[in-house]
């Protein structure tokens, strides 16, 4: 197993006007090398709180992460930055920042402490941008951008990381059924090309269920079940997270589970 | 005359009853009312009452009044930005002394029926009216023209001694920051310190600046470059040392006032208030001007 | 490690400007105009006045420095200021840049977080109540505004890192505010007690002076700007990705919290410095990190340097309109960065809308 989260728990403490949230109790994961997962659950079950363990931004209270047999917890931030990229459900950014100033950013970890980015630099970016077709955007402002353009962006910045592991938070969320797809399409060719290890938090079941091969199901900070998605994503498996009554089925023409709510129970 | 009209008649003659009623006491003044009840929120006026014998009636001064020493045992109520309007009904005055620029607590005071004596800043000659003004106030009207004519007996025979001396030209300094040459305040060519300075036989070296106090920055001290510098200081510290500031102010060796130790520090409040002892202030400054025509 | 098809790259997709200006280029080019403009601006400057002096004579070494006005005038009057201008500009504009950054809002100035009412509540304490607190060669003013400047830093980053070792932004933006709040207030109160004279003084500290007068207190800030600024250089690039959030800071191998702590202490410092030495001076550390960036772009790794060499030679630039447009009156400095600072803001304002 390459990425692992080995019994983690962490707890949000209490902040101002913010009771303490108990996020994650005793969960364990294992992501395959190469495997494109996905992360399902209802909101505040714990997706984004495990990705952010998983990338070492958060520290559990207890248990472990560990990647390729090393704790991430051994390793500095940087290190861990080299291997693992992150790309958010949203950034803002203070300042306006060209596009391709963003995507620079990912080289970051590989830089030395005054060291400024070289032509190898820039042209990882460059390849990054144009791998998410926004290569003609390169000295736009990114606020000026669109939520697609934008969304593409900040892709291809985590790419410019080189990393071996990409986590995505709600990747597709603000996007049209065009860059849905287009994207949905670009992170199965990631994965495929060059065995990329991905975990995707989502809320699209079929979004889930046309690109991950294996599955997490979540719920109230726990895990539900794991597994290959065909095993995995069924409409019991639904009921339970969901409350939601729901056909399961492949569809034909599309080749791939699809999910059809039905309507809500209880 | 018909029931609406008659009740417009009424109403009319209400408003007119009840403004009349609310009017001011009537401004005339009374010329022989003698106060006995003195309340005085301007320090200088404090000396001057207490010069002309009408000591004994001051019965609260201001929080900055320092003399004669009976004051410090007076009740204060307070000074130009705080008075104490409730503390100064409860001394029961007939008279209170203001700043002129205490508009409306004049006006609060004269609704009440309080009589109040309005203090004027300005150079010598102001100060001398108001000392005769205040003794046509407190009925001490002699006392008050004895006090102006010694004043200018003195004033006058400052000017004899000095008359034909030279005049240095003469920067006049009252405040600084402590231990450097920073944020240091001079007299302008206007104000009672420019005219004492004046009569004790100085030139100001801002003469030509039309306000009473001037922030000069060094590259102006150094071009303006005065004979004497004269260092005023009411209380408090001065320099670690308690000098002169000798130490700051050779940083600017190249004015002859530095060059030539000219540099005086007079020390005491009587320097800085425009009453009576602004003569013996006058003094004080044309004997570090001028010291042998002291000797 | 994920690489691409390389087939589908082109770069001739890419505009040549951008393919061609490196950062690396932008760098130098940006030190090397706005340090010519410092430098410059400093030759310059403590050659105008509103005294007229001869070079020749101020460089005479046959007259002796305690005779010669001229060379008074240059090196006690008007250097001192030039070199102090320099100082305190650059300072305030670095560190702007860096609450900037830090507080993730382009409105943030050294003076957001409290720091600056700190140093003002120490100077007044003094003028008004008079003390004989000295640190060495400072004197009781810029000591006392020194140790209120500590002291407010200190609070408001204890009140931000009460929640564990990340500070909170929002929790240091709004303990900043609050301060300052509560430090006018005490400020105002103070002024209350204090007599006409004093409150004066009290008012025209906070004007702003550069007059400094001689090189002491300019030799005692030294040490605490240059620590600031060899702090200062440990921040660019962890200040662009601050900047874009603490998350993606930290994705991206930041070390958030050793950042932010150092981001705060460096520009903490820096003003400090800055306000013990001149007083509270505003606008600069907001205008010239706007104006800088109309000019180079948003990475911190040119802003930075540019804001400090172009801080200074707009203070000493200012200092130069302060003391000679309405000759022989001088216009505080504050008064004339407030009146160049504040239509530029609006202007700002207008564009972005």
């Amino acid at each position: 197993m390459f990425l692992t989260a080995d019994r983690v728990s962490y707890t949000y403490k209490r902040r101002a006007g913010v009771e303490s949230v108990k996020a994650l109790c005793d969960v364990s994961v294992s992501i395959p090398r190469g495997s494109l997962t996905g992360l399902i659950g209802p909101n505040g079950c714990g997706k984004t709180t495990l990705l952010k363990l998983l990338s070492g931004v958060l520290s559990p209270d207890s248990g472990s992460v560990t990647l390729d047999g090393r704790a991430l917890a051994t390793l500095s931030k940087r290190q861990v930055a080299r291997r693992i990229a992150v790309v958010p459900q949203e950034t803002h950014p203070a300042f306006e920042y060209t596009v391709l100033e963003m995507a620079l950013m990912g080289r970051h970890p590989h830089l030395g402490p005054f060291q400024l980015e070289g032509p190898a630099d820039l042209a990882i970016a460059v390849e990054s941008l144009s791998a998410t077709g926004t290569a003609q955007l390169a000295d736009r402002s990114y606020m000026s951008l669109s939520g697609g353009e934008k969304q593409r962006v900040i892709i291809a910045s985590a790419l410019t990381q080189s990393p071996e592991v990409l986590l995505l938070d709600e990747p597709t969320a603000s996007l049209d059924l065009g860059y849905q797809l287009e994207i949905g399409a670009l992170l199965r060719r990631l994965n495929k090309e060059r065995s990329a290890t991905m975990v995707m938090a989502t809320h699209d079941l079929n979004l889930a269920a046309s690109l991950c091969d294996t599955l997490v199901l979540m719920r109230q900070g726990r895990v539900l079940a794991d597994g290959r998605t065909p095993d995995v994503l069924t409409s019991a498996t639904v009921k339970q997270l969901y409350d939601v009554e729901a056909d399961v089925r492949v569809h034909e023409l599309a080749g791939h589970l699809t999910v059809v709510p039905l309507g809500r129970l209880g | 005359m018909a029931p609406g009209a008659q009740k417009l008649t009424v109403v009319v003659a209400l408003a007119l009853f009840t403004t009349w009623l609310g009017a001011p006491a009537s401004q005339t003044r009374n010329p022989e009312f003698v106060p006995h009840r003195i309340v005085s929120l301007v320090p200088a006026v404090t000396e001057m009452l207490f010069a002309i014998g009408a000591g004994s009636r001051v019965v609260a001064v201001s929080s900055y009044d320092e003399f004669p020493p009976e004051v410090r045992s007076l009740p204060k109520v307070g000074a130009l930005l705080d008075p104490d309007i409730e503390r100064i009904f409860e001394m029961r005055p007939d008279m209170v002394v203001v700043y002129g620029s205490q508009s409306h607590v004049q006006t609060q005071l004269e609704r009440a029926g309080l009589r109040t004596f309005s203090y004027r800043h300005g150079g010598v000659a102001t100060t001398l009216d108001t000392i005769r003004e205040l003794g046509d106030a407190s009925g001490r009207r002699q006392e008050a023209a004895a006090l102006v004519t010694s004043l200018q007996a003195r004033l006058d025979s400052i000017r004899e001694r000095v008359k034909g001396l030279p005049k240095p030209r003469t920067l006049l300094v009252f405040e600084r920051q402590p231990d450097t040459l920073r944020e240091i305040y001079a007299s302008g060519g206007v104000g009672f310190l420019h005219e004492m300075l004046t009569i004790a036989g100085g030139t100001n070296v801002f003469a030509d600046v039309s306000r009473e106090s001037v922030q000069p920055s060094l590259e102006t001290l150094l071009g303006r470059a005065p004979d004497v510098i004269l260092e005023v200081r009411a209380t408090g510290l001065l320099d670690r040392s308690g000098s002169a500031g000798a130490d700051a102010w050779s940083a600017i060796s190249s004015v002859p006032a530095v060059k030539n130790r000219r540099v005086h520090l007079l020390r005491g409040d009587y320097l800085v208030v425009p009453g009576p002892r602004l003569a013996m202030a006058t003094e004080a400054f044309a004997r570090a001007l001028h010291p042998s025509a002291f000797r | 490690m994920i690489t691409l098809d390389t087939t589908e790259t082109d770069e001739s997709h890419l505009p040549h400007r951008t393919v061609a200006m490196s950062i690396r280029g932008r760098l130098v080019s940006s030190l090397i105009g706005f340090g010519a403009i410092a430098v410059l601006t400093c030759l310059l400057a403590p050659l105008v006045g509103t005294t007229p002096i001869s070079l020749r004579r101020v460089f005479d070494p046959s007259i002796p420095f305690d005779q010669n006005v001229d060379a008074q005038i240059f090196f006690v009057a008007r250097l001192p200021r030039v070199l102090a201008g320099a100082l305190v500009g650059s300072a305030l504009a670095s560190a702007g840049v860096v609450f900037q950054a830090m507080l993730r809002n382009p409105l943030a100035t050294p003076f957001t977080l409290g720091v600056s009412a700190g140093a003002s509540l120490g100077a007044m304490l003094v003028i008004i109540f008079g003390g004989t607190l000295a640190l060495g060669p400072f004197s009781t003013v810029p000591a006392a505004s020194l140790a209120g400047a500590a002291a407010a830093a200190a609070v408001v980053y204890w009140l931000a890192t009460r929640q564990g070792r990340a500070i909170s932004t929002s929790v240091l933006l709004l303990a900043g505010v609050t301060l300052n709040s509560l430090l006018s207030a005490v400020i105002m109160f103070v002024q209350y007690l204090a007599d006409f004279a004093q409150v004066y003084r009290a008012a025209r500290w906070i004007m702003g002076d550069l007059d400094i007068g001689g090189y002491d207190t300019l030799i005692a800030s030294l040490p605490l700007v240059v620590a600031a600024f060899a702090l200062f250089a440990l921040l660019p690039s962890s200040l662009n990705l601050l900047s874009v959030g603490k998350d993606a800071a930290a994705s991206r191998g930041v070390d958030v919290p050793r950042a932010q702590r150092l981001a705060f202490f460096s520009a903490s410092l820096a003003t400090s410095a800055a306000v013990s030495l001149a007083g509270p001076i505003g606008f600069i550390g907001i205008v010239v990190p706007h104006l800088v960036r109309l000019l180079v772009g948003v990475d911190h790794r040119i802003v930075l340097p540019a804001s400090a060499l172009f801080g200074a030679a707009f203070l000493v630039a200012c200092d130069l309109l302060a003391r000679t447009a309405l000759s022989p009156v001088e216009i505080p400095v504050g008064i004339v960065t407030a009146m160049i600072g504040g239509p530029f803001f609006l202007w700002l304002l207008v564009r972005r809308s």
